[in-house]
């Protein structure tokens, strides 16, 4: 009994004395035996380490039909911020529908930058295409306005007005109508039942 | 019995001539001469309110002749002028003319009075005699008298007031034509251009509105030059104008868009905005009082009326906005698009009922042929006009503002 307890003892004795010996002699290197990062982060189930998440949004486009606005689905990268996921949102209505409604952003025109404030203003500045390549008029302005400002208040609930720059900075107005010095309110009125 | 009689005659003519002495007495008139960028303004200011004619009776020069009982004497320092020579004084009995010669035979003039001192003024303009030849579109001139042609609508009734019934302060109209210059606004597909489209309509609205109203009109432009919002909407508060209509074409990215719409400002408020602005408008009164006590805070709170100078006139514009809308479905025919509110940036600052009309779609290939005849701008001017004349009948005569 006695003989062989011990036995068992020596036996953990040797392969603890083993494993040290293989620790030391793998490990000149500390910092390449830490675990690969994405392993330790994977708590969530179903997260593929390298795939980034995704999310759906709703675009809203005019429509020849009534003039409102049109949801239209679309599929964006998520995070890391609201920010960047709204930018993604207007970089989307810049490229316009997949279902042939009519995107009122100019083609022509870049994002330049997405900034959100604690108040829930969302400053969206254009490069100067935004409104060199607009075509005016009264109506076309508001389809513009409001199928930004839209989009957003409705895909992001920390967006609450939109305030529209261009090429970094305050524009009287859009083609010589809309007021663009104010923030917008998102106006639901405007999308088709 | 017989000299007491005289003796009471007597006494009552002394009490009569005394008291009228005392009353009336000297009509003292100061004149000044003063040259702005594009005129020249004369002011007469007077201690008493003036009964005058005004005449061209030579080319060269203005008669203000003026009724009155008591001698008049003026006030007046050396002319230095771009446009006037000189301003004299010429009696006739009780007869005085002030004459105002000008330097050129090819001016015309407008004038207008405000209360309180008692000011007559007349702006005198130099006709640019060269731009009439050059302009290469025939709407952008000048419609004179001969040419004006009768709109093909029945003529409009006439309102014409008694000339003692209302305030001269509150006596013109601002008529501002969107865009000039190189700012062109909305295109048609055949190349037809939103500014040409809104100088045209207005040039005729300002002629119908002058020949059937007693109403001075202001056009912010008259050429096809560029002019800021901010100008615009200044044109309005320093003519202390009685209402304001920004004329447009309308542009849409849907090329089925049609018909007319009539806008006023919507202040996109906030909660807070709202209840700042009801407030001030239940509490008026309450507000100038506490201007007057807390001098500290009075350019504070000028600033704040001034922010929203349209939206203590929101109510009158929408109005305003629904009579004009009105008659563009029924006596031009368009298709009724309503009447809407949207932040237009030239609406905002303006201090009266202001409204900007958004006649027919350039974007729309039928609508802007029509835009394009001066038939649809005849009556385009004409059913705005019927709705301008329902809202003064409407509106409160004496001006709204205190």
């Amino acid at each position: 009994m006695i003989r062989g307890r011990l036995l068992v003892l020596v036996v953990l004795g040797l392969s603890l004395v083993l494993l040290s010996l293989l620790f030391f002699l793998s490990g000149g290197g500390g910092e390449a035996v830490k675990g690969p990062p994405p392993n330790l982060g994977g708590n969530e189930p179903g997260s593929h380490p390298g795939i980034p998440q995704l999310k759906k949004v709703v675009l809203f486009f005019l429509s020849e039909a009534d003039e409102l606005l049109h949801p239209e689905e679309r599929v964006i990268v998520s995070g890391p911020t609201p920010e960047r996921e709204a930018g993604r949102v207007v970089e989307e209505l810049i490229k316009g529908s997949r279902q042939g409604l009519i995107s009122p952003l100019p083609a022509e025109a870049q994002l330049r930058q997405v900034f959100l404030t604690k108040e829930g203003i969302a400053y969206v500045d254009f490069s100067r295409e935004f409104s060199d390549q607009h075509p005016s008029g009264s109506t076309a302005e508001m389809g513009t306005v409001y199928c930004l400002v839209n989009s957003l208040a409705f895909n992001f609930k920390s967006i609450k007005k939109v305030f529209i720059l261009v090429n970094g900075g305050e524009k009287e107005t859009l083609g010589g109508h809309i007021s663009l010095t104010e923030p917008f309110l998102p106006n639901f009125f405007l999308i088709a039942e | 019995m017989l000299p007491g009689r005289h003796r009471i005659l007597a006494g009552l003519a002394g009490a009569l001539l005394f008291s009228f002495l005392l009353g009336q007495g000297l009509t003292q008139i100061k004149v000044s001469v003063k040259d702005y960028a594009d005129f020249s303004r004369v002011t007469l200011e007077s201690s008493q309110t003036l009964i005058y004619t005004i005449a061209r009776r030579t080319p060269g020069a203005i008669e203000v002749s003026i009724d009155s009982a008591n001698p008049i004497r003026i006030q007046n320092g050396p002319v230095s002028s771009r446009i006037i020579r000189s301003v004299s004084l010429i009696r006739q009995g009780t007869r005085h003319t002030l004459s105002i010669e000008s330097k050129t035979e090819s001016f015309n003039f407008n004038y207008y009075t405000v209360g309180n001192p008692f000011q007559l003024i007349l702006d005198l303009r130099e006709v640019e005699r060269q731009a009439e030849a050059v302009s290469p579109r025939p709407e952008e001139k000048k419609p004179s008298p001969a040419v004006e042609e009768k709109p093909s609508l029945p003529p409009p009734q006439d309102i014409r007031r008694p000339a003692a019934s209302s305030p001269s302060a509150s006596r013109t109209i601002v008529i501002d034509p969107g865009h000039g210059g190189i700012e062109s606004g909305a295109k048609g597909k055949f190349g037809t251009l939103e500014k040409d489209i809104t100088l045209a309509i207005s040039l005729k609205l300002k002629s119908i509105i002058e020949r059937n109203l007693a109403f001075r009109v202001v056009l912010t432009r008259d050429k096809d030059v560029e002019v800021g919002l901010p100008d615009r909407a200044a044109e309005a508060n320093n003519n202390n104008a009685l209402l304001f209509i920004s004329i447009h074409a309308n542009g849409s990215y849907q090329k089925s868009s049609r018909g007319s719409e009539t806008f006023f400002l919507n202040l996109n408020a906030t909660d807070e905005d709202v209840r700042r602005l009801a407030f001030f408008e239940n509490t008026q009164t309450e507000l100038q009082a506490r201007i007057a006590a807390e001098q500290d805070y009075q350019d504070d709170i000028k600033m704040i009326l001034w922010d929203m100078a349209q939206a203590a006139f929101i109510r009158q514009s929408g109005r305003l906005a629904e009579l004009v809308q009105a008659q563009l479905n029924g006596l031009l025919g368009t298709a009724n698009r309503g009447i809407k509110q949207a932040p237009f940036k030239v609406l905002t600052e303006v201090a009266c009922p202001a409204i900007l009309v958004e006649v027919a779609f350039l974007s729309n290939p039928e609508e802007e042929r029509q835009l394009g005849s001066e038939e649809f701008q005849w009556n385009v001017a004409q059913a705005i006009y019927q709705g301008l004349v329902n809202a003064i009948r409407e509106f409160p005569a004496e001006d709204s503002r205190r």
